[in-house]
């Protein structure tokens, strides 16, 4: 086929654009501890729960797993906001975990506000299996603040010139 | 320093390195030569006690030698000129097992802050120093730098001029943590634009010692190689948290940085940060590694509840 | 013709409703080659910017073709074409060197380079003469003028003083047919009350002050490959890209890809010799493994195999590297130690 007679990625970037003028929906990144908070999720979702779809739940072993890097790549790669939940401390499947995690994503959580990044857009919660209605308030409360932000432009939309 | 305090502290060098490469205590001798410039060293490496004449101290040694112990290890032990940067990182890369005490022998020399060759005037990273001569050192060339900087601690009164407060240390962190947080997002918007990612800050960094980095893993594709603002942002703040724990505030990086990126901000944004919320030490002073990201505590501030 | 420092800027407005042109000035601290408007501050006084001019026609990161899928699920393919009319006003002579070594590359010896020739071909090259070479500026060396730029569509020279006015004046001179018919839109800004005969261009005396002698260089560094030299020389690198980056003619870029659910965009970047992954192979092997042969390698490339192919160095003298490399690692000092080797050629 000609190539050219393609539909652009600048049409399908407006017509993204024009809807999200009138109702933004996030996306948002949720990395969940297999233990403690994707138990919760799951205890969420049995006791039918509803929370917003927005929401992307992560399945990792530990908070501890979370790699800083796995934050910024999610925000470039299109999230509005990442959520990092994990076991209660002194909870922690492998014992020390969470410890470990609280204090890199402190210390990040940090580096990016100063670098500019609403607080928003990148938050940390404990969230044990049984505490099923904290996931759903926790996934309702981010979502409404990132929605009330708006979409995060990481510059790669300036850029990168998927829309010409 | 004063011209004659160079040229003695200069003889003394040349002498200890011709002696140390003389009877074979060393095989190399890192330190400084005269540039082709006015008021230009480059790094030197001497391995022929016929040689070591070449070798210079002065106002505009401006590189910390630190990390070439690394590379010139395999020849047997290196004898580094050390200050109070490169000392830090010498005791950096110990504790990061990248080098044993016992390959290196550490000619100290006192330092009252480098000069900019283009400018004459107090190198910025000098301006922030905490500790001017070697924290750790074999033989110990000329006395302790007793005044301090010639120009960051002038105004201080006797007695703990070695030490620039944490208040003028952090000065450009608060600065920069009072904005407005769309200014500080333009602020490094701005920075990371410019930044043509030559990594010449990783390069210089004796922290930065991984045999291979997270930006040359092309297949597991964590940087990519477009320069844009999200993947430029993506290196820097990485390489921050990388070394942030462990950063020896030498200020080499943003010496070395073509582009001007405030490099040192983001440093002793984590430096400042750790310190307050986990009373981390400064790094590089024992060979002990005490990285706060590296360990925990149980009473650790909560606030992820 | 004759221009006045004053008129440039009704001149550069003018020019830029016509084209998009890029003058040195410094922006965020650093001082490139920098898109006109009118809330640019031009600096003509910079001797050699830091980031060299050669980003307009070989971008850091250049975008080649867009891919994907249609909402049918037909795979497309969408080349990117994005060159426009480009003026470079005040461009050094060994800038406007430097495009002719990209030239060669790009566009000889039967390889023709499409997004660089497209770029090329709506490239005008208004060229500044020096007045006050750099201390780290060495072009006289590489076997140029500072005051001259025989590839640059236009010639700008500056008067060898300022004159009565208190206003410098240059000698604008058309050096090509694209020069020439650019330089109708310039007449209405040209000085009426002197002519050419009676202005005194700065004289080709202007020299830089750094000189090596390239005697011999070439010849010698052919049998200087295994020599020892490299070795003691790479000691100092950090291997960092800044000199490859900075350089006006390292023109080495790699070829990579982003993706997105289902587009893509196949781009080209900026590489540098200097990096291990620069020549490290699918497998894993990596030929060219230590510091000391990346290092041989830039040098070799910049002062022998370039000349052995093309003809001329791919050194300009700009004095970039040297005023920019971290550890002071000095090509002249290289040269200068070439030059002393004690090699047969």
């Amino acid at each position: 086929m000609p190539v050219n007679e393609a539909p652009t990625a600048s049409a399908a970037t407006a017509a993204t654009a024009a809807t999200a003028a009138t109702a933004f929906e996030p996306t948002i990144l949720a990395f969940c501890c297999h233990w403690c908070t994707y138990s919760g999720a799951d205890l969420a979702g049995l006791n039918r729960m509803s929370y917003p779809a927005n929401v992307r739940v992560l399945r990792v072993p530990c908070s501890g797993r979370v790699n800083p890097q796995f934050v910024l790549t999610a925000l470039n790669k299109g999230c509005d906001g990442v959520l990092v939940c994990g076991c209660h401390p002194g909870d922690c499947h492998y014992v020390s975990g969470n410890y470990f995690a609280r204090r890199r994503l402190m210390a990040f959580k940090r580096l990016l506000e100063f670098t500019g990044l609403e607080p928003e857009r990148f938050q940390v919660r404990w969230i044990s299996g049984s505490e099923a209605g904290k996931f759903r308030d926790t996934v309702i409360e981010v979502c409404d603040q990132i929605r009330a932000l708006g979409p995060y432009r990481s510059g790669v939309s300036d850029d990168v010139s998927l829309n010409g | 320093m004063s011209l004659s305090t160079a040229e003695a502290l200069t003889d003394a060098l040349r002498e200890e390195a011709r002696r140390l490469l003389a009877e074979g205590t060393v095989a190399v001798v890192v330190g400084w030569e005269a540039g082709r410039f006015p008021n230009q060293t480059t790094p030197a490496f001497i391995s022929d006690p016929e040689q070591a004449q070449r070798l210079v101290y002065g106002d505009y040694c401006v590189n910390t030698l630190a990390k070439y112990a690394l590379g010139e290890k395999a020849a047997g032990k290196v004898a580094v000129c050390v200050r109070g940067c490169d000392s830090r990182g010498i005791n950096r890369m110990i504790a990061d097992n990248q080098l044993l005490r016992d390959e290196v022998y550490l000619l100290g020399l006192p330092c009252s802050g480098m000069k900019d060759p283009a400018t004459g005037s107090l190198l910025m990273k000098c301006r922030t120093c905490t500790e001017h001569d070697a924290v750790t050192y074999d033989v110990l060339l000329g006395p302790a730098t007793a005044a301090g900087h010639d120009g960051a601690s002038a105004d201080s009164s006797a007695g703990d001029s070695e030490h620039v407060s944490d208040e003028q240390r952090f000065t450009a962190v608060l600065g920069i943590e009072e904005m407005a947080p769309e200014k500080r997002r333009a602020l490094f918007d701005a920075a990371f634009n410019k930044c043509i990612r030559c990594y010449a800050c990783r390069k210089s960094c004796p922290c930065c010692t991984c045999r291979e980095c997270f930006v040359d893993q092309l297949r597991a594709g964590w940087q990519g190689k477009q320069n844009n603002l999200a993947e430029n942002r993506f290196y820097n703040i990485t390489r921050v948290f990388h070394i942030g724990d462990r950063c020896i505030e030498c200020g080499e990086c943003e010496r070395a940085c073509p582009m001007g990126l405030p490099l040192m901000a983001l440093n002793r944004k984590m430096v400042k940060d750790l310190k307050s919320l986990f009373n981390a030490d400064d790094a590089g002073m024992t060979e002990e590694n005490s990285a706060a990201l590296g360990r925990y505590d149980l009473g650790d501030l909560e606030e992820f509840m | 013709m004759i221009l006045r420092h004053s008129s440039l800027e009704g001149l550069l407005s003018t020019l830029s409703t016509g084209a998009r042109v890029y003058v040195p000035a410094k922006a965020d601290g650093v001082t490139k080659f920098v898109l006109y408007s009118s809330s640019v501050r031009p600096d003509f006084s910079i001797t050699n910017t830091t980031m060299p001019p050669k980003d307009l026609l070989f971008p850091q990161t250049q975008h080649m073709y867009r891919y994907g899928t249609d909402a049918e699920g037909v795979p497309y393919v969408e080349p990117v074409h994005d060159a426009d009319d480009v003026i470079v006003f005040g461009m050094r002579p060994c800038d406007v060197r430097s495009i002719e070594c990209m030239d060669d590359v790009f566009l000889t010896k039967g390889f023709v380079d499409v997004s660089y020739q497209a770029k090329r071909e709506r490239l005008l090259m208004v060229a500044m003469a020096c007045t006050a070479p750099a201390p780290t500026c060495f072009c006289n060396s590489m076997g140029l003028c500072p005051t001259a730029a025989p590839l640059a569509d236009i010639l700008l020279r500056p008067a060898g003083a300022t004159d009565a006015s208190g206003d410098t004046a240059y000698l604008v001179e058309a050096q090509s047919e694209k020069g020439q018919a650019a330089l109708a839109q310039w007449e209405s800004y040209k000085a009426t009350d002197t002519s050419d005969a009676d202005f005194e261009p700065v004289s080709a005396a202007v020299s830089c002050s750094l000189k090596v002698s390239m005697v011999g260089v070439k010849d010698k560094l052919e049998a200087m490959f295994d020599h020892p030299i490299w070795e003691q020389l790479s000691k100092k690198c950090i291997t960092c890209g800044t000199c490859t980056f900075v350089c006006p003619t390292c023109h080495c870029f790699d070829i990579s890809q982003e993706n997105r659910l289902s587009e893509g965009t196949r781009f080209r970047c900026w590489d540098s010799c200097m990096f291990t992954a620069y020549t490290e192979m699918a497998g894993g092997h990596n030929p060219r493994a230590s510091k000391s042969a990346r290092v041989r390698q830039r040098f070799m490339h910049k002062l022998c195999f370039f000349e052995q192919r093309y003809g001329k160095t791919l050194c300009v003298g700009c004095g970039r590297c040297v005023e920019k490399c971290p550890v002071a690692l000095d090509i002249t000092c290289l040269i200068d130690q070439i030059g002393a080797a004690d090699v047969a050629y």
